[in-house]
């Protein structure tokens, strides 16, 4: 196993050095995992109950079926959400870039076609939302 | 950037037929509803028209591949669209018409389900532009995540979605191993771009031998684009999924990932190039050799590995859509064996020993002759009280088959023989050219093993003939499917595997894809590029790259 | 053979072959597209009956379809003649055949068109086969009417296919097309001698004709491969210039310039040639064809088909004159042939068997004339004997036809006067005497043409063949006249065969052949009343009879069609001596065969001029310059020579046959037979020579043995190995099936496991 390693070394184009911060966060992650583990075993307390041991479920009660039905809308909504909500956060930092470009600048179109198209994305998904009928909660 | 839009026309309209497809099919009134699949067929047309007229792009690995392997895409697609009517919402339909039921566009599949479909055949495209890692991921996802739905919604049954769910899960792994990959190929090398790849990794061969690092990235991207092509160890679940999901859409399971998958290989595979010495890692003296031989050895084994398992357990199946599902993975082992021969590179060497033209032929007589298949699956079928039906699956259903149900049975009998690869079926010639190539490339023993594994092919094949063709009929004649388009397009099939003449046009169009792929020797690479330039300006009257 | 080649090598010197100005004569124009009408007429035609039989048509239309289209190819073919260029050849395309090209060098370009080689031996071959053909055909509507339905639509089918095949043979402008030919007839011979596929002796004929022709068939096509490999061409057109230099080299005796690879090609060409045309040790299968339909015997096996090995010879010359052996090696196995075989047919009964051992030693003198640097001869040979062997066969037919299958000479006498059978008689007569070449028929002189030869072309023992073919030509006199004046002269007797509705064939004959060995001691050659059962007696008598036969069984007489066409042939072969005077396109030549073969390939000299001059028309006046015999024209000699010895012949079988018969209880002949060495000799004989105990013992006896071996290691070994190649997979699907557990989580541990695994595999080679 150490041959590889070696040879990687050996090769002058090769700069293993480049891969330090990557082997310190790799070390750094594990050892935060296993310390975190090792520590709240040596200095948390430990007390039992029934509370206690159950099992933590996000506020939902972990006792009965786990086969409990949603509102399909609940997704809906959801998905929604992302198309009016994290979409259209793309277009803040090309709003912001935008003004700045020379208005000469050839580039300009093509940069307000690219836009224009994500709204179109958007848009369509928007149609393809209300056609769908997620927008009657009924 | 014009340029790039110019390039990517097909795509673009693909785009904006999925976007009407997914609106009118959610449409209240019937006769609306009805157009998506009309429309998607328009919409395929025209990408397909523009694909053939679609300039090379001096800028891609692969620089010549775009006009054919789009246009491959949109008319596999054409004959699949038609194979695809009526696979969702049938028995939904049938209730709203009897009057049962109200239209309710949340319980509909329809526009979803065409417009997956388009997706799919854009992300294939999208494979063929691609010049750099991170697109050919996505659109290699933008392939498989569609099809991971389709396969989930195609039929109402429980093996559908049980199918779904495994083709997600392992696809999902597959992927998280080509993506590492292409990360590991990115450290190795410092770009995403392949031909910075293949500059980069040329570099690294003259000095040495390429970077560990790198190696280690293009193994595990081929072995996660296995998955796409359904090659051993990635093979696991085709037999599962092709049963589980509807006919029509193992048609195209078996046809677009795969074809996605080959395509980002051979892009992968060019930036390495053909260009070792044979059983070593360096450098060939005249740059006329083969793949270095770590990734080498991995395509041999992976390519015998899948034609052997895939055959061997065809041969035990009583399933027809596990039988093709196995045949699949034969054929993806047979034309693996191809891609190892690589294009041609010796000086005048002829038509018949571009093995990655071989791969791009087959895929396309593969995807026609399969879907041939598959439409007589998809035709016959058993009804059920609800409207729905059931797909006769079983080897026996096929029995007299040519009596009772004549054009069905025929187009089982000539596209299985074309699978088989008799002549002068279209698939002899497909086959043809990738034992020329494996030869021209000295591959001997993969090509013994090639055709042994084409003799057990035969066994099962056969059966798929004297079964419809020489057996006498038991009962009745099998109900079949009331779209027609559906026979049609087995019927077209049928038709195209006929083509007994040599389709030499369409030979030369795979040859001149695969032209000038992975053919670049370091110490000329200036020199190369250089002429490419110089070819491109000279072809072109307009220099398509404005910068 | 050391001696042979400054012999032959002087001797194609002195006759001047090879003109030097071959450049320009061997030029090729191009010839009529209408030409390809002749073969694809007939190929209409196969068609044709194909459908008729289909529609079940039982009348005569397949005949007369046939008659039809021969007749309109026979009219194509003699326009064919009519238009033949100044030059002599032509090529005529029909389409692309074959073209295959692996390089741009000579010789790495297979090419083979559907194209025709116009020639006047082209245009000769032609004539006579599609004239035949279409007499035969007219006469077969007759003959095969009891079979009317689909019997009649097969045996017309596979005769229109016949002379598709004879045409492709004859008229193809390369090697693999004449090879294709002869395939081709060889399968019609094959399905025609099968006619009557329910008699075991019929379907056992069948096969030995296409077997022993297999290796003839072998002989050939590699004569045709090395053909290819030497010269890169397999059209005639390019392949005769390349031959040029070689016989220039012949000429001037610098055998030693030749390449060994060219004096073999004739060799194996010549195998091919034996084969078909039933030469030594291949002849066994042609007496057993007559197990055909008779108007097949006439055609196939007596006119046309069996003609094709001389035709082959005479086409490729020019490569049989370049080679040191062939020739002679050709002179001796057809004059052994002719004698051998002519002893067979003194000994035996069966009169189309007679006929058929004729023509083994008719075509025996056509391969002398051949190898005696007389193609003329052996091609006017051909002609004539086409004509008059086909008369003899459709009399011999008309006989079998009318008598319910009788064909044993001693059950019948008198044929020619009963009522309605005169044309039959004469058209025999006829036919009988041009066979014994009694002079001034055509059999005569074109036998002479040969037998002049032998006397002054220098050869191994040429001049001992000479006189081998001198005593044939007595036999041959001897034997046909046999036939004639015991079954169409004298009291009119007869004894019905066994076959009364007509059927063609005769199945005891099967028996009467294997158990001859036995019978022959006490063979009587005539009717001895004592050892069989008395004939039928006269016409008027046989109702009283007790017979084994119905009471009332009365021959019939030959209709119109029959008998129009015996009397058309009869008289052709008589007017075929016409040919030998009338003269050609060239005066200079021997009459209208010599200029024939002059202009074509068989010419001693390609393209050139002249042919030797002692061959000149010695009859019509030209004076000998050379090759004298007894300081005179060999011609003017043989004329005399072979006219007495054919009248002695004739006058033996007189004595014995006719004059024998009338005067004692005990035939003259029968008397001869007491005599002991006579009687062993003729047992010998009637045995042929146990020439297919002989095949037996050396050949299938071992190979049965071999075979039987061999089923044992096939049965053994070769299966096993078969049913484990077959197992073998089904075995690793079984176990590689488990893999497939439908299990989600198993399969993603077996595709990590693989992944893995590969990675080792590179990891360990990297180390």
């Amino acid at each position: 196993m150490l041959h590889p390693l070696t040879t990687l070394a050996s090769q002058p184009n090769v700069a293993l050095d480049q891969y330090l911060p990557l082997a310190v966060i790799i070390v750094g992650a594990v050892g935060f995992a296993v310390a975190n583990i090792v520590l709240t075993k040596i200095i948390g307390p430990s007390r039992r109950g029934a509370n206690k041991g159950m099992s933590y479920e996000s506020g939902m009660n972990p006792v009965g079926t786990a086969r409990k039905r949603f509102n399909v809308r609940f997704y809906l909504i959801a998905m929604v959400f992302l198309v009016f909500d994290v979409e259209i956060i793309f277009l803040y930092p090309w709003a912001t870039t935008f003004p700045n470009l020379d208005p000469a600048n050839p580039d300009a179109g093509i940069w307000l076609f690219r836009i224009f198209f994500f709204l179109f994305t958007t848009i369509v998904a928007y149609v393809y939302g209300f056609r769908k009928g997620v927008f009657n909660f009924d | 950037m014009s340029s790039l839009l110019v390039l990517l026309a097909p795509e673009i309209v693909l785009f904006i037929t999925t976007c009407i497809v997914m609106i009118v099919g959610l449409w209240p009134k019937l006769e609306v509803r009805s157009l998506a699949m009309p429309i998607a067929g328009m919409g395929l047309l025209i990408a397909g028209v523009l694909a053939i007229n679609t300039p090379a792009n001096p800028e891609s690995i692969l620089p010549n591949i775009i006009p054919y392997a789009k246009a491959m895409t949109a008319g596999v697609g054409l004959l699949l669209v038609l194979l695809l009517a009526g696979t969702v919402d049938r028995s939904y339909e049938a209730a709203v018409e009897r009057g049962e039921l109200r239209f309710n566009p949340i319980h509909t599949n329809r526009a979803e389900f065409f417009a997956f479909f388009l997706f799919s055949l854009t992300g294939l495209m999208l494979c063929a532009s691609a010049t750099d890692l991170i697109w050919l991921f996505l659109a290699l996802e933008l392939v498989s995540l569609p099809t991971y739905v389709m396969a989930t919604i195609s039929t109402r049954k429980l093996r559908s979605q049980e199918a779904g769910v495994k083709y997600f899960f392992l696809g999902a792994l597959g992927a998280a191993i080509f993506l590492y990959g292409f990360a590991l190929l990115y450290g190795g090398t410092g770009t995403t771009n392949l031909i910075g790849i293949r500059d980069a990794l040329a570099e690294q061969a003259a000095s040495g031998g390429i970077n560990p690092i790198a190696m280690a990235g293009i193994i595990l991207s081929l072995i996660g684009i296995s998955f796409k092509i359904a090659a051993v160890p990635m093979h696991f679940y085709t037999a599962d999924v092709y049963q589980g999901a509807a006919a029509p859409v193992s048609a195209m399971l078996a046809f677009v990932p795969k074809t996605a998958g080959f395509i980002a290989m051979m892009g992968i595979l060019a930036a390495v190039g053909w260009q070792y010495a044979p059983g070593g890692e360096t450098l060939a003296a005249d740059g006329v050799g083969t793949l270095p031989r770590s990734i080498y050895v991995t395509l041999a084994a992976i390519a015998v590995l899948t034609m052997t398992v895939g055959n061997v357990l065809a041969l035990l199946q009583r399933s027809i859509k596990r039988l093709l599902a196995y045949s699949s993975i034969a054929h993806t082992g047979y034309m693996l064996v191809a891609l190892i021969a690589g294009p041609s590179i010796a000086a005048e060497a002829g038509i018949t020993s571009n093995g990655l033209g071989a791969v791009l032929f087959y895929l396309l007589v593969y995807g026609v002759t399969n879907i041939g298949t598959f439409a007589v699956v998809a035709c016959l079928e058993r009804p059920q009280p609800d409207g729905e039906a059931d797909e006769l699956d079983d080897l026996e259903d096929l029995r007299g088959l040519c009596r009772t149900r004549p054009v069905l049975g025929w187009v089982m009998v000539i596209c299985a023989l074309g699978l088989l690869g008799l002549p002068p079926l279209l698939g002899f010639w497909a086959k043809f050219l990738l034992f020329t190539s494996a030869i021209s490339a000295g591959e001997i023993a993969l090509v013994v093993i090639l055709g042994l594994n084409s003799a057990i092919a035969a066994f099962y094949y056969l059966k798929l003939v004297t079964l419809p063709l020489l057996e006498e009929p038991e009962g009745d004649a099998p109900a079949t499917t009331p779209f027609a388009s559906r026979t049609f397009a087995g019927v077209l099939s049928a038709a195209l595997v006929l083509l007994a003449i040599i389709p030499t046009g369409i030979v030369d169009a795979a040859m001149e894809a695969a032209d000038r792929a992975g053919t670049i020797v370091p110490a000329n690479i200036e020199a190369i590029e250089r002429s490419i330039t110089a070819e491109a300006l000279r072809d072109e009257p307009t220099p398509i790259i404005d910068r | 053979m050391q001696t042979t080649t400054p012999q032959l090598a002087e001797t194609i010197g002195a006759l001047g072959l090879g003109a030097a100005d071959t450049g320009a004569a061997l030029e090729v124009a191009t010839g009529p597209a209408w030409a390809m009408l002749i073969p694809m007429l007939p190929l209409l035609g196969a068609a044709i009956m194909g459908v008729c039989a289909i529609m079940g048509v039982r009348s005569k239309l397949p005949a007369w379809i046939t008659v039809g289209l021969l007749g309109f190819s026979a009219v194509l073919a003699a326009a064919m003649y009519a238009w033949l260029p100044e030059n002599g050849r032509a090529v005529s395309v029909a389409w692309e055949w074959i073209n295959v090209s692996w390089g741009d060098e000579p010789g790495q370009t297979l090419k083979a068109n559907f194209g025709f080689y116009i020639d006047s031996l082209t245009c000769l071959w032609m004539l006579f086969v599609t004239l035949l053909a279409t007499l035969i055909a007219l006469y077969a509507s007759e003959y095969m009417s009891h079979d009317l339905g689909a019997g009649y639509c097969r045996f017309f089918a596979a005769f229109n296919l016949f002379v598709f095949s004879m045409a492709c043979l004859v008229m193809g402008d390369n090697l693999l097309l004449l090879f294709l030919g002869w395939e081709g007839v060889g399968l019609c011979s094959y399905l025609l001698i099968g006619y009557h596929y329910k008699k075991h002796s019929a379907v056992f004929a069948a096969k030995k004709a296409f077997i022993v022709n297999r290796i003839g068939d072998l002989g050939l096509l590699l004569g045709v491969f090395l053909t290819f490999v030497h010269f890169g061409t397999l059209e005639y057109k390019d392949l005769f210039p390349m031959v040029q230099p070689y016989i220039e080299a012949m000429r001037q005796g610098a055998v030693g310039d030749i390449p060994a690879v060219v004096q073999l090609i004739p060799v194996l060409l010549m195998i091919g040639a034996f084969g078909k045309s039933a030469q030594l040790p291949l002849f066994v299968w042609l007496p057993d064809a007559m197990e055909g339909p008779t108007p097949v015997s006439a055609l196939i096996h007596a006119a046309t088909m069996v003609t094709a090995g001389v035709y082959l010879i005479a086409r490729m010359y020019p490569l049989f004159l370049v080679s040191e052996w062939a020739l002679p090696i050709v002179a001796w196995v057809g004059g052994l042939t002719a004698l051998v075989a002519a002893t067979i047919a003194m000994a035996q009964f069966d009169i189309k068997r007679i006929m058929a051992y004729s023509t083994v030693s008719q075509l025996g003198f056509m391969f002398c004339g051949l190898a005696f640097l007389s193609s003329v001869g052996g091609a006017f040979h051909v002609v004539t004997h086409a004509f008059f062997k086909a008369t003899l066969f459709l009399c011999c037919g008309a006989v079998m036809h009318g008598f319910a299958g009788q064909l044993d000479l001693r059950k019948l006498s008198g044929v020619s006067f009963m009522k309605g059978w005169g044309i039959v008689g004469i058209a025999m007569f006829i036919g009988c005497l041009n066979l014994a070449g009694f002079p001034f028929t055509a059999g005569y002189f074109s036998k002479d043409m040969i037998l002049a030869e032998a006397f002054i072309t220098p050869g191994p023992g040429y001049q001992f063949l000479g006189v081998i073919l001198l005593l044939t030509a007595g036999i041959t006199a001897y034997y046909t006249f046999r036939v004639f004046f015991r079954v169409f002269v004298g009291p009119k007797q007869f004894e019905p065969g066994d076959e009364l509705h007509g059927h063609d064939g005769h199945i005891d004959d099967h028996h009467e052949e294997h158990g001859s060995a036995s019978r022959a001691t006490e063979a009587d050659e005539g009717h001895t009343p004592g050892d069989h059962e008395p004939m039928g007696g006269s016409v008027e008598e046989r109702g009283k009879k007790t017979h084994e036969h119905p009471e009332h069984f009365h021959p019939h007489a030959p209709g119109w069609a029959i008998n129009g066409v015996l009397a058309t042939l009869a008289i052709l072969s008589v007017l075929a001596a016409a040919l030998y005077f009338f003269p050609g396109a060239d005066k200079s030549h021997k009459g209208w065969a010599g200029g024939m073969i002059s202009g074509s390939s068989a010419a001693l000299v390609v393209g050139g001029e002249a042919d030797h001059p002692t061959r000149l028309a010695a009859f019509v006046g030209a004076e000998p310059e050379q090759g004298t015999l007894f300081g005179q024209d060999p011609h003017k000699i043989m004329y005399y020579v072979s006219g007495v010895i054919g009248f002695v012949g004739i006058a033996i079988a007189f004595a014995l046959h006719y004059a024998g018969r009338k005067e004692s209880e005990r035939s003259a002949a029968n008397n001869l037979l007491q005599v002991k060495p006579i009687r062993t000799a003729h047992r010998w004989a009637n045995a042929k020579w146990y020439v297919d105990e002989l095949y037996d013992f050396a050949l299938r006896k071992p190979l049965w043995a071999a075979s039987q071996i061999f089923h044992l290691i096939d049965k053994l070994l070769i299966d096993g190995l078969v049913n484990l190649v077959g197992y073998l997979p089904r075995a690793l699907g079984k176990g590689v099936r488990p893999s497939q557990s439908g299990v989600l989580h198993s399969y993603a541990a077996a595709m990590a496991g693989g992944l893995a695994v590969i990675l080792l595999i590179v990891l360990l080679l990297s180390l």
